[in-house]
């Protein structure tokens, strides 16, 4: 990548990103992307001051999609963000909420019950409040036993086609049966998982909270272990699209390196890997009827990665009423952003619209990839949430367990 | 009748610094420009305060000059003066030699020059090119010309200095070989007006032969073309110069939030010669990407042009051979008492050609005064806690720059403004991060007579959009304010001065930007 | 077999099929379309609907939003001919144009027929529009000049006019973006519009920096806000006025607020053409992705297509290019409405203007110096705004000799040559008259 391509050049000032930013429709508090991106950019290389209303600004990349230029609005934010937090410590609050993965080896180390029981207590104690974390915002769940830890006791089928799954920290400690699903998938397709501990958290919490050089160790960790695998000829498929798009595209825009870009090609969302094994005639189609009746929501983050929507294609091939795709934008938490206290009201108005729609359709269940998407589709909506590989495995064995 | 003992001519930097000193002086002086302060030469320059490195080699004195009058100028004018400090770059296709010559000549002449490592200089300016061989740092700066020239204004004025803006002279009156006054026309309302004085002194620049031919005296100014090229934002952070015998665009210099790239020379046919051409541009691209590898991807805003007036005593000297040093000529030689002109120079030097003209002046008025205009400052600081109040009420990064611009008393009305009227603290100019209260400030100014006046004195419509949005917000705020002219007159006055900029580098965004400028005003509200 | 413009392969095969290979899995995979639109801005969407219409599987690969929200959903059919004439009966003054125009290569009958089909769609989505191609309606602008166009929303019902001498300017505090005393100064000049005109402002119960009509338009769209808006109103305004404001009544298709407001104040409203963000663009915009969604186009985002596949004068698939890797899209036909210049459908280089996806020729005037007018204003075309791709009369790009290049490829939008829109003002009617011709002759 040249280095000059993080830069405004492209932008004219249309304001189209403005127009489709769910922040500045939430709160007149932002300046909107054109403001706070490209156009105090310019300011920015020549000055030294900071706009207070980046902190808004939740990375969720619907600029980047509505953008008619090419114009990379929300890098340059975080860079602006990056920027700032050089001089200024970044709060208490944004440093639990962005170190999710120490958390969850924290939590593993205690019993599930404590952990949970820890959080609970501080939400009633107002403790989580004062540190600036919302007590009506959805914590995520941590569970004793990691994704990890339960894989190594699994025993899966070998077989000559592998493929290395990238778990993310939410599958690993807040939502592990997805990673047991997704498993269980690829298994049903003749592939045997790798997992590889050596990986780290994607650094995406690190980087929208200002850790930036902390990030940037976490790149290096996993690009060398991705170009391990690599190296050997494996694929890489990835259960949570916000990990896949930090790892694929914004390691390129902020760090990008020979190998960076190199990884890229070799990184694939779980559901579009298997509209490839369709594509090559090698999709086990063996599914049994599903009765339920599922909305699907679409991650900003997988909607900005120009693949279009995967799951849905797929689980468009599952026998049963066709899952809709609910369309009505950013659900708003875009991961630790919506458990803020500061920023929680904003996030639950974001995604009003969607927990509208979800609330006046009579559905069993909202499919999404993202897990904290799923974590705020439940808060806002009351419907159940599962991931499209989870709806997948149930097709698998329906039949099977009768 | 109106009298001034002095009547200087021409309101570019040199002119106003010359008002200045004489006012200073104590001399009763007016000074007439024919457009707005800084129309010549002043606004259309690279805005580079040089620290004499470009000469060195040529023009030891030039050069020695340059780098005593910028630490002048880096005192006194501090609000107008960006430190950036220079670097003098060698690449792969320069000449080794001229380098070690260059270097000697500096040194010889007081330019401090301090090597810079290939590595270290592309941590510094990550976007330079690779194929850069030697460095140097000097002390360049990046100076403002309007900013400069308004300020210089508000000395002279502070000293009872007079100005009228949108004055030509018509004829220069005399009688027995010498000077009894000057006749004027406002270009605005068509009124001619005679005033009386014992001198006059001509700094018109590119049009001293012009002025100096209305009282049959022959001066040799030849306009000399030079256009430059402004990018959308800062591709380096200091002044790059070409380590080379001086050329055509082979310098870069930060000004606010763009990058100036320029220049050229060709003979101009008139003074005014102002209209750039995608020849002159194409070429300084060339050349320039030795320096940055990227910049044909960087984005161009426009390009303009100014005439550098070259003085030379033989007519057949052309282009960068002529000196660049000035001349002051008493036109009592020529049998007129009481007439001088300045020619030549350069603006780094301006307050030391004022210096010199206005003791040529003293002299003949008998005048017993000290220059001190070297001693004070053109502006005071604002105070600190004028400052902080201000930055309550103005946008982010929008405070430091706006004080510049206005000064203590002006930042002082521009923030009462903000304070009793909230509205007007949104931003006019988005791109430039210029306020409503602040373009009210310039629009309310007793020079501004036009939204173009209004533009040079707050930088409205110069970033990124050139003009497209900020255009309807002025012209909407000037009818709130009650400007004479009707709406459409004001639409095609910014648009059609923003698009001669445009034509010429109409390519890349620069034609996506046009296309949309087209868009709004063309398709959506219909001027005609 | 000669191919051109095959982009380098990456390493990894490319998520791309085999010419019919979808097709052997059911005909819920979508790999292979019947026709895939390039670009979702006005043409590509009508495109798109148009053929999802006739029953066609289409994909839509978009990149960025289009510029409705630039430009406004107003539809400009043609307000002057080449020569600055007017054109009172836009319909009728087609055949006046000259033959390259994309009029002219749409045909007059087809121009009808899809302005019809996109006022039928309005309507069934619930957001009739009000006009016809055959009559110029004169609309006001935030600049209080008027503006020639043929079919606007109710929001703009210019028939208000005659109703009542009762004219109103609706501003707002801190809006910066519309200025009542510019628009009361002109319009009272403007044929059809004399009279006197009172200034009212309403008060938003927010400031804040850069305040659009976006976040006017956001506000009414609450309870609170459009209770608010009519209470202050009311107490300035009497029953019956006109009152002529930013197009600030809502964001989404519908006339909820304007009917709201209309029954509870008893007066006209009239919106406004503004600068960008163009509120009736947004609304537009979002009525026809619903619809296209609706009819079973698949829409990708951030589908930036880079490249193609052709072999013997057809288009095999396009190509777009992510952080990842290249995809591969297969159809039967393409659709180019990539906007032109502006939208990135043309690149325009200081020596030549090319179309990036599939090498095609772009004419444009040889000297520099005839790209354009010496002024802005000018009274005539400018040149380098009529630059694009020369096309047949199905649409399809043809060189210089008049040869089509390929045959199953339609140009829509922006991208055609022959036309300056904002001189003529021709955008909107020529993006809709062109997208559902070229659906129609794929």
């Amino acid at each position: 990548m040249k280095k000059h391509l993080n830069n405004p050049d492209k932008c004219t000032a249309c304001t189209v990103c403005v127009a489709h930013c769910p922040v500045a429709a939430a709160t007149p508090n932002f300046r909107g992307p054109k403001m706070v991106g490209p156009a105090l950019e310019r300011m920015r290389l020549s000055q030294d001051d900071y706009e207070p209303s980046l902190d808004y600004c939740t990375n969720c990349k619907n600029c980047d999609i509505a953008c008619p230029s090419g114009v990379p609005i929300s890098t340059l934010n975080m860079l602006a963000r990056a920027k700032y937090y050089k001089s200024f410590k970044p709060k208490l609050r944004d440093r639990l909420l962005s170190h999710g993965e120490r958390m969850g080896k924290l939590s593993e180390s205690l019993p599930a019950v404590f952990t949970n029981m820890g959080m609970a207590i501080g939400r009633k104690l107002g403790l989580m409040d004062l540190v600036g974390i919302s007590d009506k915002a959805p914590i995520p769940h941590f569970v004793g036993k990691s994704f990890i830890k339960q894989f190594k006791m699994l025993r899966q089928q070998s077989y000559p086609d592998k493929v290395v799954f990238y778990v993310g920290c939410y599958i690993n400690f807040n939502d592990p049966q997805v990673g047991l699903d997704i498993v269980a998938v690829m298994q049903a397709n003749k592939y045997e998982v790798i997992v590889d501990e050596a990986f780290a958290c994607c650094g995406s919490p690190l980087i929208v909270n200002g850790f930036f050089d902390e990030a940037k160790q976490n790149v290096h960790q996993n690009t060398q272990t991705l170009q391990k695998w690599i190296d050997l000829g494996y694929p890489i498929i990835m259960g949570c699209t916000s990990c896949l798009l930090m790892l694929k595209q914004e390691y390129q825009e902020l760090f990008a390196s020979e190998q960076v870009n190199e990884n890229a090609k070799h990184l694939y969302d779980a559901s579009e890997f298997l509209l490839k094994l369709h594509d090559e005639g090698r999709l086990n189609t063996n599914f049994s009827l599903l009765n339920e009746r599922y909305l699907y929501h679409a991650p900003c983050h997988l909607r900005v990665q120009g693949m279009g929507l995967p799951a849905l294609d797929l689980l468009g091939m599952v026998p049963g009423p066709t899952t809709q795709d609910v369309d009505a934008g950013c659900c708003g938490i875009s991961g630790s952003y919506g458990l803020k206290a500061d920023k929680y009201d904003i996030a639950m108005r974001i995604g009003r619209k969607l927990f509208d729609k979800i609330k006046a359709s009579k559905i069993d269940a909202v499919i999404s990839e993202c897990g904290t998407c799923r974590l705020q589709i439940e808060h806002g909506s009351g419907a159940t949430t599962c991931h499209p590989l989870s709806v997948l495995r149930r097709a698998y064995e329906k039949n099977n367990q009768t | 009748m109106e009298k001034a003992s002095v009547v200087v001519i021409g309101g570019g930097v040199t002119g106003i610094g010359i008002l200045r000193d004489l006012c200073m002086r104590g001399v009763d002086a007016l000074l007439i420009e024919q457009r707005d302060l800084a129309h010549g030469t002043s606004s259309r320059f690279h805005g580079l305060l040089h620290s004499g490195g470009r000469y060195a080699v040529k023009d030891a004195e030039a050069a020695k000059e340059c780098i005593e009058e910028n630490s002048i100028l880096r005192r006194i004018g501090k609000h107008c003066v960006e430190a950036t400090e220079g670097f003098f770059v060698r690449t792969v296709d320069d000449d080794a030699q001229f380098e070690r010559k260059w270097v000697a000549a500096c040194h010889k002449v007081g330019i401090p020059a301090a090597e810079v490592s290939p590595s270290e200089a592309l941590r510094l300016e990550p976007n330079l090119s690779s194929r850069i061989k030697a460095i140097y740092r000097v002390p360049d700066a990046a100076i403002d010309g309007f900013r400069l020239v308004w300020q210089n204004a508000a000395s002279a004025q502070k000293y009872g200095g007079r100005i009228k803006t949108y004055c030509e002279v018509l004829g220069i009156e005399h009688s027995n070989g010498k000077i009894s006054g000057v006749k004027i026309r406002n270009v605005l309302t068509g009124e001619t007006e005679n005033i009386e004085c014992d001198s006059i002194v001509s700094a018109a620049g590119s049009w001293a032969g012009k002025i100096a031919a209305l009282a049959g005296i022959n001066v040799h100014v030849q306009p000399d073309r030079g256009t430059l090229v402004a990018f959308n934002h800062r591709i380096t952070s200091r002044v790059i110069n070409r380590l080379r015998p001086a050329g055509d665009g082979d310098i870069f210099v930060p000004h606010g939030s763009i990058t100036i790239l320029g220049t050229t020379s060709s003979p101009a046919e008139q003074p005014d010669d102002t209209v750039p051409s995608t020849e002159e541009v194409l070429k300084m691209l060339d050349i320039g990407e030795a320096l940055f590898d990227d910049l044909k991807d960087y984005r161009i805003l426009r390009a303009f042009t100014g005439t550098r007036p070259l003085y030379s005593a033989d007519p057949n000297a052309t282009g960068r051979g002529a000196s660049r040093n000035f001349v002051i000529l008493d036109h009592s030689n020529d049998g007129l008492s009481g007439f001088f002109s300045i020619v030549g120079g350069k603006l780094t030097t301006f307050r030391l050609m004022a210096e010199k003209m206005t003791d040529a002046v003293c002299k003949y008025l008998k005048i017993n005064a000290a220059c001190r205009t070297a001693l004070e400052p053109l502006i005071e600081d604002p105070p600190p806690e004028l400052i902080t109040k201000a930055r309550s009420y103005f946008p982010a990064y929008g405070t430091n720059l706006a004080a510049s611009r206005l000064g203590t008393s002006g930042l002082e009305r521009v923030v009462k403004r903000m304070q009793d009227h909230p509205e007007t603290r949104q931003l006019l100019c988005e791109c430039e991060n210029v306020t409503i209260a602040e373009m009210i400030e310039a629009a309310s100014d007793s020079f501004t007579y036009s939204l173009s006046d209004v533009r040079r004195k707050t930088r409205i419509g110069m970033g990124t959009c050139q003009s497209a949005f900020c255009t309807y917000r002025s012209v909407g705020e000037a009818s709130e304010l009650g400007f004479a002219q009707d709406s459409t007159t004001l639409f095609k006055e910014i648009l059609e001065e923003r698009w001669k900029g445009i034509r010429p580098v109409l390519w890349g965004n620069a034609i996506r930007e046009a296309e949309l400028m087209r868009g709004i005003y063309g398709g959506s509200l219909n001027i005609q | 077999m000669t191919s051109r413009n095959i982009l380098k392969p990456s390493p990894i095969p490319s998520l791309s099929v085999g010419i019919g290979l979808g097709d052997k899995w059911g005909d819920k995979i979508m790999r292979k379309s019947d026709i895939v639109v390039i670009g979702s801005g006005l043409a590509g969407l009508v495109a798109a609907s148009t053929a999802a219409g006739q029953g066609k599987k289409v994909t839509l690969l978009a990149q960025g939003a289009g510029t409705l929200t630039i430009a406004g959903g107003i539809i400009d059919i043609l307000g002057c001919l080449g020569d600055g004439s007017p054109a009172n009966n836009p319909i009728a003054a087609i055949p006046r144009l000259a033959q390259e125009h994309p009029y002219r290569k749409i045909g007059v009958e087809t121009v009808e027929e899809a302005i019809n089909y996109f006022l039928k769609i309005c309507q069934e989505e619930g957001y009739p529009q009000i006009g016809s191609c055959n009559q110029i309606q004169w609309i006001p602008t935030a600049a209080g000049t008027l503006k020639p166009t043929c079919i606007v929303p109710r929001t703009m019902d210019i028939s208000s006019l005659e109703k009542t001498t009762n004219r109103i300017i609706v501003g707002f505090k801190y809006l910066k973006d519309f200025y009542p005393r510019l628009i009361a100064q002109n319009l009272a000049a403007m044929p059809g519009y004399g009279g006197n005109y009172e200034i009212v402002t309403i008060t938003p119960p927010f400031g804040g920096r850069d305040l659009s009509n976006l976040d006017i338009a956001r506000w009414l769209e609450t309870d609170e806000g459009l209770k608010e808006f009519a209470v202050q109103l009311s107490q300035k305004v009497k029953r019956g006025s006109l009152l002529i404001m930013p197009p600030v009544l809502g964001t989404s298709p519908d006339y909820r607020i304007l009917n709201w407001l209309k029954k509870n104040l008893e007066c006209y409203l009239l919106e406004t053409v503004t600068i960008p963000p163009a509120i009736t663009g947004l609304r537009l915009r979002s009525l026809l992705i619903n619809h296209v969604k609706k009819l079973g186009v698949k829409v990708i985002e951030q589908a930036v297509v880079t490249g193609s596949v052709i072999e013997n004068g057809r288009c095999l698939a396009v190509v777009t290019e992510s952080a990842d890797r290249q995809r591969s899209y297969y159809a039967k036909s393409f659709i180019l409405a990539t906007g032109g210049i502006y939208g990135g459908g043309l690149i325009a280089n200081s020596d030549q203007v090319i179309e990036p996806i599939f090498n095609l020729p772009v004419k444009t005037p040889l000297e520099r110096d005839n790209w354009t007018n010496q002024t802005l204003f000018s009274n005539r075309e400018q040149p380098f705004a009529k630059i694009g791709i020369a096309v047949d009369q199905r649409m399809r790009p043809i060189d210089e000799t008049g040869t089509t290049i390929l045959s199953n490829v339609c140009i829509a939008g922006r991208t055609l040559a022959g036309y300056d829109y904002c001189f003529e003002k021709s955008g909107n009617g020529v993006a809709v008259s062109s997208g559902y011709k070229a659906a129609m002759s794929v």
